[in-house]
């Protein structure tokens, strides 16, 4: 029981990560690298909301989410904007360059030194015993919060208006713009979007382990799940993360925990040989003359 | 391209170090003063540099004042490599200290030989070489120590047990955690300990419960851990969440004393060879003192470690004398005894083959419940170097 | 390399092998001679952190120069570099520590493995383009890395494996001015080699692939074996590369090869401009020295022993602004520039160039 949970909570992780990459992936083609960066960033917003709002510790959750979600939006203005329409690898390439600046910034405003958000809330992470195995409060809100926000966004996409026009714009840009559809507007919304799932993860999994600038390297961890489940599908970047944590603790059980590390991105090339677009991926276009 | 000559010549010609005047000792230091290592560096070394500074407005060591150089190498080797070599030939200082990852110590040892210039590791794990019989010129002041450690560790687990030991054992996967633990899990068998777990943690992982339902499935009683803190205390954070009651024991890092608090587990041991500012000694109000006076962004608690680098560098000096070069720094280092004023169970002593130290003391503590504090377990256990 | 333009000066090619010539003019042989004079007189003149440096420069020049003709020739994009350096640091140490093996042994061997992996590497090429194709190197330098990392710790290296310092016939090679010179040459070699690869038939043919993949095809390009070509020479390059630097440092550990380094590797081509081998050096020199220019910049800030610990944080910010100030306002990069200064010299005093004028 306490492996189901394990990889659940591994999952749950997972794939609130993977679908910031599959919203901005699957509005504008462009892979941001510097989700993981983002996501630490959101974590460590709540390291000085926390500090503002130390008597009301969810008033300091919603403010470093709410800042997130600008950060998200401001990105998408000054920078990627200009962006638009260049080489989708220039453009993948700046995320890159905007990661190595967002880690360099987080060093000098916060210091390298390990922090507890947890511990500035003045929240204990109690665990909860549950079908014969135990999970911890911050896993199990992150397992909660990543079903909400799947069936949040899933509603959203499928019946609100700016859901419906983030898919057009997704599926025929050109298209979507002669239709009347702001391409900015609807790009600055999924990056905003993309930057407050990703601060939802950063800010549950500080508070579940601490945190420190190894972060990053979980954001790129979750990658692979995104593009096994196929990078513009959102049910692919669930399915994706389950099969990325199932292979991951299974690996730690019964082979080798080092290996752990690796299987990700073995999958990874498994899945790229034999079906590059993924589970539930659309196939992209082929190349005409 | 043909041009680029240009550039080049411009850019290097840019980059001279001013000559450095020979009126005062210069010593260099590379470490991991930032990145992803750095939580477990940065504070010891702005520990030294409060202590240099201190020294030097005392008045300097034999009239002169102490130049120490700090470079960052983000415990990144190729960096580490390009700061020894320009501190070696551009600063020609006499001494070179690292602080960084163990990845950094071959091309910072590699200039040190090729120089002759002896090196201190400061806050760093020690190499084999500084123990006996010692490399000439290489030296340790950092309290932990491979094997010794685990050596004090389970005698500390033997004479504290009250039930036979099923030992779990967790470590870092990187190679200098890994060797530790795996010479502990040798070492339990020949004390009567059972080792039923090992588990290896990959540095960036999300989640630690895996590794821990690991240990507490193999039902161990008590779990040892020797890696960076982050490994030690979230593998005891995950073993408490599925309900282990065990005993945990584990090195107290620069870290362990504001953790220690902040866990308020009465079942964590820490063992260390630093005494603790619980322990309230006139050093650690000294210490407290200067680094409230130099506006450290660091903990005070923190920066044992390059209080006591200093304190060595300070003495070496002294007993160099003026003019001092690396050849008569490393012969005073081979010959040094300096009064640790209680930071360490006793006096710090180097010879001719012990670079290391010759008695290496142990403390243990942990958290008290009741009476909300710290609280030592076993006063200095010594154990002989040799 | 130089433009494929003719000179404004007034040289005009009058046969096709002119064009195809390295050296045309006799102000370029000149100006060449003068910065050959300028690379031979360097050593003797610098300081020994200067050599370092200078040497530094050179071996990321290589690794850079292999980059460009993979990423910014052949159009192939990869994550995966510092990977490669480390499977040629790796087989070098590995190679010497298991088996004593010379300099003239391993640094062969190297690029027999950096060949090998190369192929395996260059496999997906054939399904996948683009952002996917860089996504399965960047799982080669994970694998690598593993692997490494593995080897490192069953064999009880944790703190790297140590390399003595080659030896060629008598020759020691431990000075740094003799280093200089060797890497000097190797760096040569590398960037003769592809200047010849480029102006032969293989160039052409990876133009032809990086501008449109199926055009080539049809225009009879053998896409699937040029592509492979393209790794294979860029990843045997880049293993040497990785053997040298393993040399060069006198050791080699797995913390030396992460994710950054293969940023620092697409960096160099981007900013020195893609799609030009001058780009390449440039970029490498470029982004190997910033670093040290912005700790010497920072030194002259009052206070600055002070900022000492958080320069790598300053590096990695002023790293990510000066790529992204490249990417949005000079994707022509360093290069880029150089032409454009170049041209308002040569143009001087008109602004552009004449509409269909006589040069057309």
């Amino acid at each position: 029981m306490q492996l189901a949970i394990n990889i659940a909570v591994l999952a749950a992780i997972y794939a609130l990560i993977a679908c910031g990459y599959v919203l901005i992936y699957r509005v504008s083609r462009v892979l941001n690298l510097a989700h993981g960066e983002l996501m630490m960033l959101s974590a460590y917003l709540l390291l000085t909301t926390a500090s503002l709002f130390s008597k009301n510790p969810l008033i300091a959750i919603a403010a470093a989410i709410f800042l997130s979600l600008c950060v998200g939006v401001l990105v998408y203005l000054f920078l990627m904007r200009r962006m638009t329409g260049e080489m989708v690898l220039a453009a993948v390439l700046t995320t890159v360059a905007l990661g190595v600046l967002l880690r360099g910034l987080v060093v000098l405003v916060w210091s390298a030194q390990q922090q507890n958000p947890a511990q500035a809330l003045g929240w204990v992470n109690y665990s909860i015993p549950v079908f014969g195995g135990r999970i911890s409060a911050a896993g199990a809100a992150l397992i909660i919060t990543t079903a909400l926000v799947y069936a949040g966004l899933f509603l959203f996409l499928r019946f609100s208006r700016y859901g419906i026009r983030m898919r057009a714009a997704g599926q025929n840009p050109l298209l979507a713009a002669q239709r009347g559809i702001s391409l900015h507007a609807i790009y600055a919304l999924a990056w905003g979007l993309s930057t407050l799932t990703g601060a939802l993860a950063g800010i549950l999994i500080s508070l579940d382990s601490g945190l420190d600038s190894t972060m990053v390297l979980i954001g790129l961890k979750a990658f692979p799940a995104a593009l096994v489940g196929g990078l513009d599908s959102l049910v692919g970047a669930l399915i994706g993360s389950l099969i990325i944590a199932a292979a991951e603790v299974l690996m730690i059980y019964y082979v080798d925990a080092l290996l752990s590390d690796v299987v990700p991105f073995l999958v990874l090339i498994l899945m790229l040989v034999v079906r590059p677009w993924g589970l539930f991926g659309t196939r992209e276009e082929l190349d005409r003359v | 391209m043909l041009k680029r000559s240009l550039i080049v010549t411009a850019a290097l010609v840019g980059l001279t170090g001013a000559a450095t005047a020979q009126d005062s000792y210069n010593i260099g230091l590379t470490g991991a003063l930032t990145g992803p290592a750095a939580g477990t560096y940065a504070p010891a070394v702005d520990g030294l540099r409060i202590y240099i500074d201190k020294v030097n407005a005392a008045g300097g060591v034999n009239g002169k004042k102490i130049n120490l150089i700090l470079l960052d190498d983000s415990a990144q080797p190729a960096r580490a490599a390009a700061n020894a070599t320009r501190l070696v030939t551009d600063d020609k200082v006499v001494l070179l200290l690292n602080a960084s990852l163990s990845s950094t110590y071959a091309p910072v040892v590699g200039e040190s030989q090729k120089a002759n210039v002896p090196l201190i590791f400061a806050s760093s794990v020690c190499p084999k070489d500084v123990y006996p019989p010692a490399n000439a010129l290489q030296f340790c002041t950092t309290a932990f120590a491979a094997n010794y450690d685990s050596r004090a560790v389970l005698d500390f687990v033997k004479a504290t047990a009250k039930e036979p030991v099923k030992l779990g054992l967790s470590a870092m996967a990187i190679p200098i955690s890994r060797g530790e633990i795996d010479y502990a899990e040798e070492l339990s068998k020949t004390l009567g300990m059972t080792p039923v777990s090992k588990q290896i943690i990959p540095p960036p992982t999300p989640d630690y419960t895996p590794f821990a339902t690991l240990i507490k499935d193999a039902g161990a009683n008590w779990t040892y851990s020797w890696a960076p803190w982050v490994t030690q205390v979230r593998t005891l954070e995950g073993l408490r969440r599925l309900g282990w009651t065990g005993d945990y024991v584990a090195w107290a890092h620069l870290e362990a004393e504001n953790e220690l608090a902040r866990l308020k587990d009465g079942k964590f041991f820490v063992v260390g060879a630093n005494s603790l500012f619980q322990d309230d000694l006139p050093i650690h109000n000294e210490i407290a003192a200067a680094a409230k006076a130099a506006k450290s962004q660091y903990p005070v608690n923190q920066m044992t470690e390059g209080w006591i680098a200093g304190m060595v560098i300070e003495a070496a000096l002294k007993g160099a004398g003026w003019p001092a070069n690396a050849e008569k720094v490393t012969a005073s280092l081979s010959n040094l005894k300096v009064d640790l004023k209680g930071l360490r169970g006793g006096e710090l002593q180097w010879t001719k083959d012990n670079h290391f130290r010759t008695k290496q003391y142990y403390r243990v503590y942990r958290w008290d419940e009741a009476k909300g504090a710290i609280v030592r377990v076993r006063d200095w256990a010594p154990f002989d170097v040799k | 390399m130089s433009s494929r333009e003719p000179r404004a000066s007034g040289y005009f090619r009058s046969s096709y092998d002119q064009g195809l010539r390295l050296i045309e003019t006799r102000m370029q042989w000149t100006a060449l001679m003068l910065f050959l004079a300028a690379l031979g007189t360097f050593p003797f003149i610098a300081t020994s952190f200067q050599l370092d440096l200078a040497c530094q420069v050179f071996l990321a020049a290589i690794g850079s120069i292999a980059l460009m003709l993979l990423t910014g020739y052949a159009g192939q994009v990869s994550l995966g570099h510092a990977g490669l350096i480390a499977a040629g640091a790796f087989t070098a140490g590995i190679l010497f520590k298991e088996f004593g093996a010379a300099f003239w042994i391993t640094i062969p061997a190297a690029a027999v493995v950096g060949a090998l992996i190369g192929l395996i590497f260059g496999l997906p090429s054939l399904r996948l383009r683009g952002l996917y194709l860089a996504v399965s190197t960047l799982a080669l330098h994970f694998i690598v890395v593993y692997l490494g990392g593995e080897y490192e710790t069953k064999r009880g290296f944790s703190t790297g494996i140590m390399i003595d310092a080659p030896r060629i016939g008598d020759l020691l090679i431990r000075d740094r001015k003799i280093w200089y010179f060797v890497l000097l040459a190797f760096a040569a070699v590398s960037l003769l080699i592809s200047l010849n690869l480029l102006r032969s038939r293989t160039g052409r043919a990876w133009a032809a692939i990086r501008s449109h993949e199926t055009i080539a095809e049809a225009l009879g390009i053998g896409v699937p074996a040029h592509k492979l070509l393209a790794f294979v020479i860029s990843s045997s390059m880049t293993a040497v590369a990785g053997a040298l630097f393993a040399y060069y440092r006198g050791f080699v550990s797995v913390e030396a090869f992460s994710l950054f380094l293969s940023i620092q590797y697409v960096a160099m081509i981007i900013i020195g401009g893609m799609g030009s081998l001058l780009g390449a050096i440039l970029g490498a020199i470029f982004v190997t020295l910033l670093p040290y220019m912005i700790e010497y910049a920072v030194g002259f800030l009052p206070n600055a022993r002070s900022y000492a610990g958080m320069l790598a944080a300053f590096n990695y910010a002023a790293f990510g602004i000066v790529m992204i100030l490249f990417l949005v306002f000079e994707p022509q990069g360093l290069v880029g520039i150089w032409r454009r200064v170049q041209n308002y010299f040569l143009l001087w005093p008109f602004k552009q160039k004449p509409l269909g004028g006589s040069r057309k």
